[in-house]
């Protein structure tokens, strides 16, 4: 970083948008190490409308890079807007990809915080101070959270009930979509998207869901069974490519086709559902997290109670935007099981959808 | 679909698979369209005919279990490059020296001991649930399990007699707007059965469940199976853009726990909600009587004191119920009669703006609460006995 410092031109440049060449465009990307930031590098790094990317993380990314710069800027400290807005104003950044968010909730809350919710400040500063054309932000459809009054399918308007909740993990995701609506209203200039995907699941990403559904034992609560959504990690990935490649603004549900009872999915995954009564669930659910043997919040026990299903039908409308495999397709694919649809292309559903 | 697509883009793909796979699709359309019994000896023949032409053959046998072979020509046919032989001696030379990495080449995911148990444990928890359900949660196995079910109480048990079912369309949306009653709501999955039985065009009935019956541990979930909805305007809404048959009870929980001295007197009609729907989605309203369902649990009387311990508003009492334990659950054998009255187009007479009057609303939702209980009073005047009708 010392060595970033230094280049930066000491007095204060002019407050000017770089210019924007739509074939010469220039990415940066936070959270790169993280699976939807690198995914979506490699897929700009193929793509030759876009000259340069970077990658900002606290770890390199591992695979081969040609155009991509990496910058390890970490979020969590104090000057961390600054060293973004010198490195973006320098390399003329057009588009920013915010993604450097948790995807598994943490026992280390002070730290996820100082990540998530004072990061999204920081890179908001930055985007502020350099005048980017467009911003993209993850986010994820737990921010609606799970309320017994959830119609079955939650619209991108929907209060976002998350923030009552008492889970860290899902607060600082509503205060990071708070900020970030403030952000796009006080600069109208600036593309700003959020995309919230639903839980993803694939053969390579690595989150809550994908933990959860690898135990052979998956808790439920007795006599609730709610209907639950899942996301193909490769439609995460379109969904955030055409994001960076067009221009849309607003919040989008990144959701896949169909709807499945909890129940079904641990039979199709073939788990062993062990059903607890509510006065016994949540102490210990509760223990269980304190005592940091089991790594989901007692208020997770939500999620397999009540609704919290998104509708997917405004980024079908306006990002044109449609997920390739359904949730059925999703779940044998992250089993890697072969289906008659999937056996002919050796257990995966041909992706029609590469690049653009 | 995609994976030939693709295929036929890629240039390299096109100009040297195209080739050596020309032939072998050439034969099989003389030979197809003969009945299957006899398609085993002519493919051996045919077999036989195109001998030399071996790997043509090997081409077109479906993908190995293990992965694709080694020693068949990958597909691109790029192998016969220098650069291709040179990486192909360097891996087997690689393989030979590490006898250990030799198995990451298999792209299957290794078998393990218990997949065997792990399979049959699949099967038998997916046995009797459908691995497809549609957008609010019917599952069309459980429904199916459920039927006879259904069918035994509204043939044998209720005696339900069905009026007026040609009031329902054929198709097209609609809004039918009930009584409710019951303490259990039995009256909505009846509706659902007589429709789905008795009329012509066997339509599937979507009843709008209120939350206390939706967020009932097992009962909830139940009724969300064979086809319950929770009931909130956005769902409705949805469902009548779908162009569906929606049932409604506007009484809601009010209706469910009438005591059995306030039987067949409609409750308030929520805030009007269901005409708001109506008017706004051009749907008619059908209104409809269910009489004999308020008898099959006479409750005399609520607790509220210990129900806030199990989260639910009251606990029924009825003459039967706490005190013989489950067997109280056991509804009366009523006799019931459903009636479908006329359908009502608000929508033509006030247009879709009416929603926002507020006035024009509740005067209307009144207007349907008096013509259902009109019915009830015209079906109970002709009714001699609750249990034989």
């Amino acid at each position: 970083m010392p060595a970033d410092r230094k280049r930066v031109p000491k007095k204060k440049a002019l407050l000017q948008r770089p210019p924007y060449d739509p074939e010469q465009r220039v990415v940066a990307v936070t959270g790169a190490y993280s699976f939807v930031g690198a995914e979506l590098i490699k897929r700009l790094e193929r793509d030759r409308r876009y000259y340069k990317v970077l990658a900002i993380d606290i770890r390199k990314p591992t695979f081969a890079m040609s155009k991509t710069q990496f910058h390890k800027i970490d979020l969590t400290m104090p000057t961390a807007d600054a060293d973004l807005a010198a490195v973006w104003k320098r390399e003329g950044v057009d588009t920013v990809v915010h993604a450097a968010f948790l995807s598994t909730p943490t026992h280390a809350n002070a730290w996820a915080h100082e990540l998530e919710s004072i990061g999204t400040m920081h890179v908001l500063n930055a985007c502020a101070e350099t005048q980017v054309r467009k911003l993209v932000v993850w986010s994820q459809t737990v921010v609606y959270g799970a309320h017994p009054l959830n119609p079955n399918f939650l619209v991108e308007e929907h209060e976002l009930r998350g923030g009552a909740s008492r889970s860290r993990f899902v607060r600082d995701k509503v205060e990071v979509e708070r900020q970030v609506r403030r952000f796009a209203h006080e600069h109208a200039d600036t593309i700003v998207t959020t995309l919230r995907t639903a839980a993803a699941l694939g053969p390579r990403i690595h989150n809550f869901a994908t933990r959860f559904f690898t135990r052979p034992v998956a808790p439920t609560l007795m006599g609730y069974d709610p209907l639950m959504q899942l996301v193909h990690e490769r439609d995460v990935i379109d969904a955030f490519n055409l994001a960076v490649d067009n221009d849309f603004a607003g919040e989008f549900n990144i959701v896949g086709d169909g709807v499945l009872p909890y129940s079904t999915i641990l039979a199709m995954m073939g788990k062993v559902p062990l059903p607890l009564p509510h006065f016994l669930a949540r102490p210990l659910s509760r223990a269980l997290w304190a005592t940091q043997v089991f790594d989901s919040p007692p208020n997770f026990l939500d999620f397999l109670r009540f609704l919290c299903v998104a509708d997917g039908g405004k980024a079908r409308k306006v990002m044109g935007f449609a997920p390739v495999y359904d949730i059925k397709a999703t779940i044998h694919d992250f089993l890697g099981v072969a289906t008659p649809e999937t056996a002919e292309n050796g257990g995966r559903l041909q992706h029609a959808a590469g690049g653009v | 679909m995609g994976g030939k697509q693709i295929l036929g883009d890629d240039p390299f793909a096109t100009s040297e698979v195209a080739e050596p796979e020309a032939p072998p699709p050439m034969p099989p359309p003389p030979v197809t369209p003969p009945a299957v019994i006899d398609a085993q000896p002519q493919r051996e023949q045919e077999r036989e005919r195109q001998a030399p032409e071996t790997y043509s053959h090997e081409a077109k046998a479906p993908a190995s279990e293990y992965g694709p072979s080694i020693d068949r020509p990958s597909p691109s046919g790029h192998r016969h490059g220098l650069v291709e032989e040179v990486k192909h001696i360097e891996k087997s030379v690689r393989d030979r020296l590490l006898p250990s990495r030799a198995e990451e080449r298999t792209e299957e995911r290794n078998k393990l001991p218990l997949e065997f148990v792990w399979q049959r444990w699949r099967k038998l928890a997916m046995r009797d649930r459908s691995d497809v359900v549609d957008e609010f949660g019917r599952d069309p196995n459980v429904a199916a399990r459920v039927d006879p079910l259904l069918e035994f109480l509204y043939k044998t048990y209720f005696r339900v007699e069905t009026r007026g079912l040609g009031h329902i369309p054929d198709e097209g949306r609609a809004l039918i707007v009930a009584n409710h009653s019951g303490t259990l709501p039995y009256d909505g999955a009846m509706i659902m059965h007589a429709v789905k039985q008795e009329h012509r065009a066997r339509r599937a009935v979507r009843p709008l469940v209120e939350d206390f019956v939706f967020h009932f541990p097992y009962l909830g979930t139940l009724m969300n199976r064979i086809g319950g909805v929770r009931a909130c305007p956005e769902n409705a809404e949805r469902l009548l853009v779908q162009d569906q048959l929606v049932a409604v009870f506007p009484e809601g929980i009010k209706g469910i726990g009438k005591l059995y001295r306030e039987r067949y007197q409609l409750q308030r009609f929520g805030r009007g909600g269901f005409v708001k729907l109506a008017l706004k989605c051009d749907a008619p309203i059908i209104p409809t009587a269910v009489v004999g369902a308020e008898e099959i649990h006479p409750m005399v009387g609520k607790v509220t004191w210990l129900a806030k311990s199990f989260g639910i508003p009251y606990v029924p009492v009825t003459p039967t119920f706490p005190f013989l334990g489950p067997i109280g659950l056991v509804p009366l054998p009523t006799k019931w009669f459903i009636a479908f009255g006329e359908p009502l187009y608000f929508n033509a007479e006030y247009g879709a703006d009416g929603a926002n009057d507020r006035i024009l609303v509740n005067k209307l939702a009144e207007q349907v609460r008096v013509r259902i209980q009109e019915m009830i009073d015209g079906l109970l005047k002709t009714r001699k006995s609750i249990l034989f009708g």
